[in-house]
């Protein structure tokens, strides 16, 4: 398989995106916003017809787009703040209106759109590979160094601004890389599954990891290995790329659930007997008193 | 010394105002609760003295330094904080430890003494115990004193709690104000503090500010002159 330059370059973009999309994904989950990734590859679509139908570079394009996508749903997203899935739902719809309007101007889109929409990972060109590689660089980059303010923002936005943490700032450059994010990995699944990469492995780490860090760094783990797997099935069983990577990721969390719950399953039948004595004990014991001590 | 001053302070969400003409001045060192029934604009208030709101008029000044020179440090719990997301992925320890982090910046690591504080904040509030649970699995209580641990643990300056003791049971909310009131005399913390348990917290208060109803249903706080000021044991002799 890795005899083939197409292949070993599907892999490098696959590395690359397979580590910056699930990262982001765990911030997406946890702020309420697992449908961005969806909003923007649709926001990035319209760039890519706008580009087309300008005659300019499509991948450029659909980069910029969904960089300005991200930062309008942030703006908006102030003004509905209690229900955060409206401005993703405006972005969405008018980003996918602009696209069909636009292709509509240039009748010899349709062909060249089926590989946005549904992805061709072993098509990558060089400029989409460092592209990716680019934007993966940035991500990690903007993880590590942020870390600390980012944790605080995704827990609670009013007391991290109150802590000294610049949340405008902090929000707009979020939403700016996951643009950024979505315009690079469209190319290895296509818009209709760009999120797949986001949001099936951030949820199968958050169900399983203890810790922030570990639920990150597993999410990575599992992002990599859905994206290895499903790209070598892919080439063996000549199925499309993309949706291969999908449908594995969708296994792995199939069986993470599945395995959790039967370990919970297993744990109440082990504690079954002794938890009545454990809780009366408790009981006892926090009767009557304060938790504070001075 | 004032740490935060109202002046005339304007306020609401949509056409009709719902804080109008409020003034007071917050000192440094004070224990001060904030009362009045629902609707009443309390956590408005608290908003608008962080600068989470901006007033319609009228000024709202907060002072940027402590007594001691350096930046102040706010520790903020806010209503219901209890009920955030209970998948959130992280044990008890890295919770507390994340309220440090403003002081120690991008790249500081936790030095021993920090540790420490940490670790004391934590068995403040009776969760050195559950320090390795995840959060997820702790009950709403639970949840409710780790967030005043996390406020803590960041050794503020000044502790700004809106209804700190919801799901509270009743000993462990004097056990509550018996800290508050220990942290605002050894450590000379303000403690604002929103509260609907007037009767229990009363003695422990410095002063009490209350959001009383005018005729035309705008909510106005009793000025500092006209407002009932209430000492607690410690401040008898003053």
């Amino acid at each position: 398989m890795f005899e083939y330059e197409f292949m070993q370059r599907a892999f490098w973009a696959g590395a690359c995106i397979g580590i910056i999309a699930p990262m982001l994904g765990v911030y997406l989950m946890l702020r309420r916003q697992a449908l961005m990734a969806d909003t923007l590859s649709h926001v990035s679509l319209a760039g890519v017809a706008l580009g087309s139908v300008l005659g300019l570079n499509p991948v450029v394009y659909g980069f910029v787009v969904a960089v300005i996508g991200g930062i309008l749903v942030e703006q908006l997203r102030r003004t509905y703040r209690t229900y955060s899935e409206v401005p993703v739902a405006i972005i969405m719809t008018s980003g996918l209106a602009l696209a069909i309007v636009l292709m509509s101007f240039r009748s010899n889109l349709n062909k060249s759109f089926s590989s946005y929409l549904f992805g061709s990972i072993v098509a990558v060109s060089d400029i989409q590979l460092w592209l990716i590689a680019c934007v993966a660089l940035v991500g990690v980059g903007y993880f590590f160094v942020l870390r600390r303010p980012l944790y605080n923002l995704t827990f609670d936005e009013e007391t991290a601004q109150i802590g000294g943490v610049r949340v405008r700032g902090l929000t707009f450059s979020f939403a700016v890389l996951t643009g950024m994010t979505v315009a690079a990995a469209m190319p290895i699944v296509g818009v209709l599954l760009v999120s797949s990469l986001m949001v099936l492995p951030a949820s199968l780490a958050l169900r399983l990891a203890k810790g922030f860090t570990a639920a990150i760094v597993m999410a990575v783990i599992i992002g990599l290995m859905g994206i290895f797997s499903g790209l070598t099935a892919s080439y063996y069983i000549n199925t499309p790329p993309g949706g291969t990577i999908a449908l594995t990721l969708l296994i792995f969390l199939l069986v993470g659930i599945a395995y959790q719950r039967l370990r919970l399953v297993l744990h109440k039948r082990r504690a079954r007997t002794s938890w009545g004595k454990v809780l009366n004990e408790q009981e006892y014991q926090n009767k009557g008193e304060s938790h504070f001590e001075i | 010394m004032i740490l935060s001053s109202m002046k005339n302070v304007v306020f609401g969400y949509g056409q009709a105002p719902v804080l109008n003409g409020v003034s007071l001045d917050i000192h440094c060192g004070e224990f001060v609760g904030i009362t009045g029934p629902n609707g009443a604009a309390k956590t408005t208030m608290l908003k608008l003295l962080l600068g989470l709101l901006k007033p319609w008029s009228g000024t709202v000044q907060l002072n940027e330094k402590a007594l001691d020179g350096n930046k102040l440090r706010i520790g903020y719990v806010p209503q219901n904080v209890a009920s955030f997301n209970s998948g959130f992925p992280s044990h008890v320890l890295e919770l507390v430890k994340s309220g440090c982090y403003s002081r120690l910046g991008l790249f500081k690591r936790f030095t021993l003494e920090q540790e420490a504080v940490v670790e004391q904040s934590l068995k403040q509030v009776g969760m050195w115990e559950y320090r390795n649970r995840r959060i997820g699995e702790l009950s709403g209580g639970q949840k409710q004193r780790i967030c005043i641990a996390r406020a803590l643990s960041g050794e503020p300056n000044v502790l700004i709690l809106d209804e700190p003791t919801a799901g509270m049971d009743q000993q462990s909310r004097i056990g509550f104000y018996q800290l508050m009131r220990h942290c605002v005399t050894t450590h000379g913390i303000t403690v604002i503090m929103v509260t609907h348990g007037l009767e229990e917290s009363n003695q422990y208060l410095d002063r009490v500010i209350s959001l009383e109803q005018r005729e035309s249903e705008e909510w106005q706080c009793l000025s500092t002159s006209s407002c009932s000021v209430r000492f607690g044991p410690e401040h008898v002799s003053e």
